[in-house]
């Protein structure tokens, strides 16, 4: 039986030219050389190297192999998902190969694909799963040629990169639209800029997304998309799950969630650790409970259960492999810092921060706070939507606040505003010495929460992989 | 500590309304204009900035969300305040704000404050007409008009800006394609020091005509320049108060994070001068880094 993630073997005959030799040698040695200087795991390097060298490395690797690849991209939830993803296929049986730390511009997708592949530029047999930055997806796509892509979900995040978040439907839509008919559209129903994308297209579709019979959420001042997508009347919510995503229906034009191939049926989340769900399926009903804490988890995993879905494969072990994805790097991740108790935990945009600041405060948390913020290139330069993020829930828990970071300066006058007295925070711009300060300060009965950007946790990680207190992010 | 009218005692510190129950004053009246809709950039932060600053010196604030299809006594407020968007919310507010704004203009002439970012600045002019040639319909009561422009003008940016005789730097992040062009019936609110400002080609930010003030800067603005936050106030407190503005003096706050955070963006802002982005925005899109 043929299936979506048979290798197709291409239609040329392909041989290892010299060039993409020297490529994958170069990534593979600037990837050893970052790890043995102690400077991360080389995930974003390897792939700028390589490219150098072989501009077409990538789609010479995936594409001309006919390497089966699963896409996915979206504002929120890519690691997540793509770790659901591969352990829902390595579950069934199926060899992963997995960009897990999370590198997802046109670089780190290359890098996946480099250190997977050995010299004479073959990949392991089985599924390349790509998480791919929804800015960078336009360029990435074409030359990964996805037999699935899964769109997670389109909030506001990094407005100074893309303008404005239409901007970014827009990006997606342009791929989703091109993708072979054959290929599977996984798209998050209760995102109605997410359901309606590739209307014309008339490939497989498969929805996925909640359905339960109330609100987990409601709508705040960080909901980005509460117009309809067809009228740009407000949409009417029967329930909302998360930020702007819910059952909604328009009263004007009749634009309504679409049906849902994949639906959480029951969801129960349990404190900072974990959460119970059933999902639906059209191959039956799965029980399953997560080791991480969220409504968001539930979108994830449902998202993953869909690309199985899509890509025709079976879900027989699924309960058990959910049951064992533990929390990506950085996601709420529970740390052991030498006897002290620490919670790193990452939040990029005001959802993703309204999000975890919701699940901090189900443990009384964020008391002792690191909080950090930087300007780069995958962070962003403006930092304006800090204002967005409920932070005035937060403020009255905080007792100390280390603020670190290149914008230190923004969230220290952001929390100010918030509620937090100024004598209760103190800035120390670089992140080693914030940590070390944090942890300084940290009373005996209290865990110290980390809550930071992007760069900052790379950083802040790194720094604690060097004392010993976690794993290599890139393996986590 | 408390504004300080000082009128009654001569002496421009904080005496005199300090020494009054904060009962006795009415509040400041702030109208938050569709702030459902214009939502996106932060600039929700300009309305935190002057709650707070007000409430840190006993004066009290009291806010009214106006949203598509209300008509609001503008009269009643001492301070609007209107915000930037998205396209397809602009558009939105931009119907409902040609039916229910005009009657703005009553309460300007008034003497209510009027502080507007972006969208709001392209709506209070005549006319937004957008690249495809659609217009967009204004309210007019700022004499300027604004076209579709070719790019983004994406980056932070800083400029001079005159109020009560007093002339200082504010910041800001600016996030627009819109060009503007002024009328003569209003003056610039800065001028540029780092960043495109209304179009890239003049070196003139924003609007200003009596007391309505408008600009491109997000970032959100009035949080990182507590200064242009405080002559808000004093102009509120001014209008609540029905005194002359110079009459109006505030009692001074520890503003050691805000310095710092101005001082940052302005350091950010001079540094990328002369360049149009500061990501170069439309290749990222396009992912050709």
């Amino acid at each position: 039986m043929s299936s979506l993630i048979d290798r197709r073997p291409p239609a040329h005959k392909t041989s290892l030219s010299l060039r993409m030799f020297l490529a994958l040698m170069a990534g593979k040695s600037a990837a050893r050389a970052t790890r043995l200087a102690g400077r991360g795991g080389g995930t974003s390097i390897t792939g700028m190297v390589a490219r150098r060298v072989d501009p077409r490395v990538l789609e010479r690797l995936v594409r001309d192999h006919g390497v089966p690849v699963v896409a996915i991209t979206g504002s929120n939830g890519k690691t997540t998902t793509a770790r659901f993803t591969a352990a829902l296929l390595r579950g069934e049986g199926i060899t992963v190969s997995h960009n897990s730390a999370g590198a997802n511009l046109v670089q780190g997708v290359t890098s996946l694909a480099v250190s997977y592949a050995d010299m004479r530029g073959r990949l392991p047999d089985g599924v390349l799963v790509a998480e791919v930055d929804e800015g960078a997806l336009p360029r990435v796509a074409p030359e990964l040629a996805p037999r699935a892509l899964l769109v997670t979900d389109l909030f506001r995040d990094q407005l100074d990169r893309f303008g404005e978040i239409y901007a970014v439907a827009e990006a997606i839509e342009s791929v989703a639209a091109g993708l072979p008919a054959e290929s599977a559209l996984v798209v998050n129903a209760d995102d109605p800029m997410v359901a309606t994308l590739a209307p014309e297209r008339t490939g497989k579709r498969v929805t996925f997304g909640l359905a339960i019979d109330r609100s987990t959420d409601r709508i705040t001042r960080a909901a980005d998309t509460i117009r309809c997508p067809k009228c740009r009347s407000d949409l009417e919510y029967r329930y909302v799950y998360l930020s702007h995503m819910g059952d909604y229906s328009c009263s004007k034009c009749g634009f309504a969630r679409p049906p849902l191939d994949v639906a959480v049926t029951s969801l129960e989340v349990v404190g900072l650790d974990r959460t119970r769900m059933e999902i639906q399926t059209p191959v039956g009903k799965l029980t399953a409970e997560v080791p991480q804490s969220g409504v968001h988890i539930a979108y994830n995993a449902a998202g993953a259960v869909a690309i199985l879905v899509g890509l025709g494969v079976s879900l027989e072990h699924a309960a058990a492999s959910l049951a064992a994805v533990g929390p990506a790097f950085g996601r709420l991740e529970k740390i052991d810092a030498d006897g002290r108790g620490l919670i790193l935990a990452f939040a990029k945009n005001p959802t993703s921060y309204n999000t975890t600041l919701r699940a901090l405060a189900t443990e009384g948390e964020p008391r002792q706070l690191l909080i950090a913020g930087s300007n780069t290139l995958v962070d962003g330069e403006d930092f304006g939507w800090l204002w967005d993020v409920d932070f005035e829930t937060m403020a009255p828990k905080v007792e100390r606040a280390i603020v670190s970071g290149t914008r230190a300066d923004e969230l220290a006058n952001r929390l100010k505003y918030a509620g937090v007295p100024s004598e209760r925070l103190t800035i120390v711009e670089d992140r080693k010495a914030a940590l070390d300060a944090a942890l300084a300060a940290l009373p005996a009965d209290r865990r110290l929460v980390v809550l930071t950007g992007y760069t900052p946790l790379i950083e802040l990680r790194n720094e604690m992989m060097r004392r010993g207190w976690t794993g290599r992010y890139w393996a986590v | 500590m408390s504004a300080t009218k000082a009128g009654a005692t001569k002496a421009r510190g904080v005496k005199a309304r300090g020494a009054k129950a904060a009962g006795d004053h009415r509040p400041i009246r702030i109208a938050h204009l569709y702030p459902s809709l214009l939502n996106v950039a932060g600039d929700g932060g300009n309305l935190i900035a002057i709650a707070r600053r007000s409430e840190w010196r006993g004066i009290p604030v009291e806010v009214v969300a106006v949203e598509k299809g209300q008509t609001p006594d503008y009269g009643k407020f001492d301070v609007v305040l209107f915000h930037g968007g998205q396209d397809v919310e602009m558009a939105v507010v931009a119907e409902d704000f040609h039916k229910h704004g005009p009657a703005l203009q009553a309460a300007v002439d008034g003497g209510t404050i009027v502080f507007a970012v972006c969208a709001g600045l392209q709506l209070l002019g005549h006319r937004y007409i957008s690249n495809a040639g659609e217009v967009m319909e204004g309210v007019g009561i700022l004499d300027l008009e604004t076209r579709g422009g070719p790019q983004r003008f994406m980056q932070h940016a800083a400029c001079e800006v005159t109020i009560d005789g007093v002339t200082e730097t504010v910041v800001g992040f600016e996030n627009h394609s819109g060009l503007t062009d002024l009328g003569p019936g209003c003056e610039a609110f800065g001028r540029v020091l780092a960043g495109a400002g209304n179009n890239g080609l003049n070196g003139l930010e924003g609007a200003r005509a009596g007391s309505v003030f408008a600009t491109y800067l997000h970032g959100p603005c009035l949080p990182k320049n507590p200064w242009l936050t405080d002559q808000l106030i004093r102009l509120a407190v001014a209008h609540v108060e029905g005194v002359a503005l110079a009459e109006v003096a505030l009692a001074p706050l520890d503003d050691e994070l805000e310095r710092h955070a101005h001082d940052v963006a302005l350091a950010k802002a001079m540094a990328n001068r002369g360049r149009r982005t500061a990501l170069e925005p439309a290749k990222l899109v396009r992912g050709q880094k």
